[in-house]
């Protein structure tokens, strides 16, 4: 690997500024990591339920680190399938992380390589969803990783609690407490709604995951993300057009 | 669950993170696929959130009573209203869980 390749933003960084920098992150990801709590108590409490043992729920969030993909895991293991399926719909359910991935290839390709693997690793929803593409112009490595690093300890710290918690509440994992998915979701989604083309991306994403989910749940999220994106980018063009035409 | 199964997750999930972020990989990025993979977080998020609220055990549940429903609905309200990721969440939470109390 070419020196003039490896790192260009992280060294031009001062010290100050990098721990100034990944303060900033970790406060701008700050009300995410608040919101992702419920979802990363349940993980660890349907673990508990599941009878895995304390150090499996805990093992799971600190090396896999999806809650998507943690839960419906779990849920497998407890209807006694064996690791094909629980493997099979694991890869479906993370393939959405190679679309982030792909998105932020061009502005991470100059980082070096322990960055990469770092923030890689860190490459969740909530990450992707605080450098949406149009913010990636600005991005800032510090940022991206104390936003990311504060996240990780936020989802261990839950799971934690569920662990501990779920021996002495058996019913925590009928508290609903997935509905805290839904809110966090919501509240990133829809104050970017400022177009056609992403209404018509997000209006034909939910159409087709209710269908999905009902008809054909193992690759449902897959069809109706990419379904969803599709309609959003035909509209974006179509709009494009429009512009240039006057 | 053993060890070796939670290490093939971890394989798995960390390989679909990390696989584009691959200085080697014969791959070009046009404005065409960029422009496409900008609409990909609102996509898979609403391709989440949207079956919870909808789709309980594998069936379609459209019941006013719903909570889930009418908590998602103050969550949008709210999401629309302002733009604080923190009162959204909070607040639908606190009306999801009286929905749920005595709804």
């Amino acid at each position: 690997m070419s020196q003039s390749l490896s790192d260009p933003a992280p060294q031009a960084h001062p010290v100050h500024s990098r721990w100034l920098s990944a303060w900033r992150g970790a406060r701008s990801m700050l009300p995410l990591t608040l919101a992702v709590t419920p979802w990363g108590i349940l993980a660890g409490a349907l673990a508990m339920d599941a009878g895995l043992a304390p150090w499996q729920g805990q093992v799971l969030s600190v090396l896999v680190f999806a809650g998507a993909a943690q839960l419906v895991a779990i849920g497998m293991v407890q209807s006694q399938l064996g690791w094909l399926p629980i493997l099979a719909t694991t890869a479906l359910i993370t393939a959405r992380h190679l679309l982030y991935g792909m998105a932020w290839r061009l502005t991470l390709l100059p980082l070096s390589r322990p960055w990469r693997l770092g923030l890689g690793f860190l490459l969740t929803d909530e990450l992707f969803a605080l450098h949406t593409v149009d913010r990636l112009k600005a991005f800032d490595p510090w940022f991206a990783l104390g936003a990311g690093l504060s996240f990780y300890l936020g989802w261990n710290l839950a799971t934690l609690v569920g662990v501990v918690a779920g021996h002495s509440l058996p019913d925590l994992t009928h508290w609903g407490l997935d509905f805290a998915v839904v809110a966090t979701f919501i509240a990133l989604v829809l104050p970017g709604c400022r177009s056609r083309a992403v209404w018509g991306c997000v209006l034909s994403a939910a159409g087709l995951s209710v269908v999905g989910a009902l008809y054909f749940p193992q690759v449902g999220l897959l069809v109706a993300s990419l379904g969803g994106m599709a309609v959003g980018y035909g509209l974006s063009r179509r709009a494009d057009a429009r512009e240039s035409r006057g | 669950m053993s060890l070796g199964l939670i290490l093939a997750m971890a394989a798995l999930v960390f390989g679909s993170r990390y696989l584009f972020l691959v200085r080697r990989l014969p791959l070009r990025l046009g404005p065409r696929t960029l422009r496409f993979l900008s609409f990909a977080s609102p996509a898979v998020l609403t391709a989440i959130w949207v079956p919870l609220v909808w789709v309980r055990d594998g069936a379609l549940d459209t019941r006013l009573t719903n909570p889930y429903l009418l908590a998602a609905l103050v969550a949008m309200g709210l999401a629309l209203g302002q733009r604080h990721t923190l009162v959204t969440v909070l607040g639908s939470l606190l009306a999801f869980f009286c929905l749920r109390h005595w709804g």
